[in-house]
C-alpha cells in the first residue's frame, strides 16, 4: 500500500510478534513505547462512555500511527501523513482475521 | 436511493485548556463535556508527549478515537484544546472536516487571547 511504513503486531507490554518494517523509515517505530502507551490511551479512552475503544488515529507532521485494540494484542500501522486513513483503518480490520487466529491459540494455551 | 449523509455531525463540541478543564462546551450534560475534556486532554498529552521522542521531535496534530459507541475528534487550536464527540454514524472524513474547520476559524482570534495572557 502507498506510504505505508510499519505494521506490527505487538503485545500489550509491547514485545514484538510479527513485524514489517520498510527500509526507509526509522527503527524507532518499532520501539515498545508506542504500544505501551496505546495500551494506557485505549483503557483510558474506553472511559469516555462510549464503550469499547476500537482504534486511535493520530496524525504527525510526516508520519500518521494507526492502532487497534484486537484484545489481548495491538496492530500498529505507520504511515505517511498523506497516506488514505480509510484504506488503513480497512486493513487493521482485515489484519484481525490473523490477529484472532493469534489471539486465540494464546487463550488457548493460558488455560493449560 | 443513496444514503443521506448525517449533516448533524457531534453531540458534543469542547474547548478546553491544557490541563483538561473546559473553557466552553455545546452538550447536553454539563458532565458529559467534563468528562470528554479530562480524558481528551489526558490522551493527547500522553500521546504527544511520546510521539516526540519518537517522531523525530514531530508535534501531534490530530488525533482520531474510534469507539463502539462512538467517535471523538481531537485538535489543538492555539494553545487550547479543540474536542469533538460523534455518533458512529457520523463518517471520520466528515467529522474531521469539521474538526479542520472549527480549527482554522478559530485559530486567529485563539492566538490573540494567547497573546493577552502570555503578556
Amino acid at each position: 500500500m502507498e506510504g505505508l511504513k510499519a505494521v506490527t503486531v505487538t503485545d500489550r507490554d509491547g514485545v514484538i510478534l510479527i513485524k514489517s518494517v520498510s527500509n526507509d523509515v526509522s527503527q524507532r517505530v518499532l520501539e515498545p513505547a508506542l504500544s505501551t502507551t496505546f495500551a494506557v490511551i485505549s483503557d483510558q479512552a474506553s472511559k469516555l462512555g462510549l464503550k469499547k475503544n476500537k482504534s486511535i488515529v493520530s496524525l504527525f507532521g510526516i508520519f500518521q500511527i494507526v492502532q487497534f485494540n484486537h484484545t489481548p494484542l495491538i496492530t500498529t500501522l505507520v504511515a505517511d501523513s498523506d497516506s488514505n486513513t480509510g484504506v488503513l483503518l480497512d486493513l487493521g480490520d482485515e489484519l484481525k482475521e490473523i490477529t484472532d487466529i493469534i489471539s486465540s491459540a494464546l487463550s488457548d494455551r493460558q488455560v493449560i | 436511493m443513496p444514503p443521506v449523509p448525517n449533516f448533524q455531525l457531534s453531540i458534543v463540541n469542547v474547548l478546553l485548556n491544557s490541563e483538561g478543564s473546559p473553557l466552553a462546551f455545546v452538550s447536553d450534560s454539563d458532565y458529559d463535556a467534563r468528562v470528554y475534556a479530562a480524558i481528551a486532554s489526558n490522551i493527547w498529552s500522553t500521546f504527544d508527549k511520546n510521539g516526540k521522542n519518537l517522531m523525530r521531535e514531530d508535534n501531534l496534530k490530530f488525533m482520531l478515537v474510534e469507539c463502539e459507541k462512538g467517535n471523538v475528534a481531537i485538535t489543538m487550536v492555539s494553545n487550547m484544546l479543540l474536542c469533538l464527540v460523534a455518533t458512529p454514524d457520523v463518517e471520520l472524513g466528515i467529522l474531521k472536516a469539521k474538526t479542520d474547520a472549527l480549527a482554522k476559524h478559530l485559530e486567529e482570534p485563539f492566538q490573540r487571547v494567547t497573546a493577552y495572557t502570555q503578556a
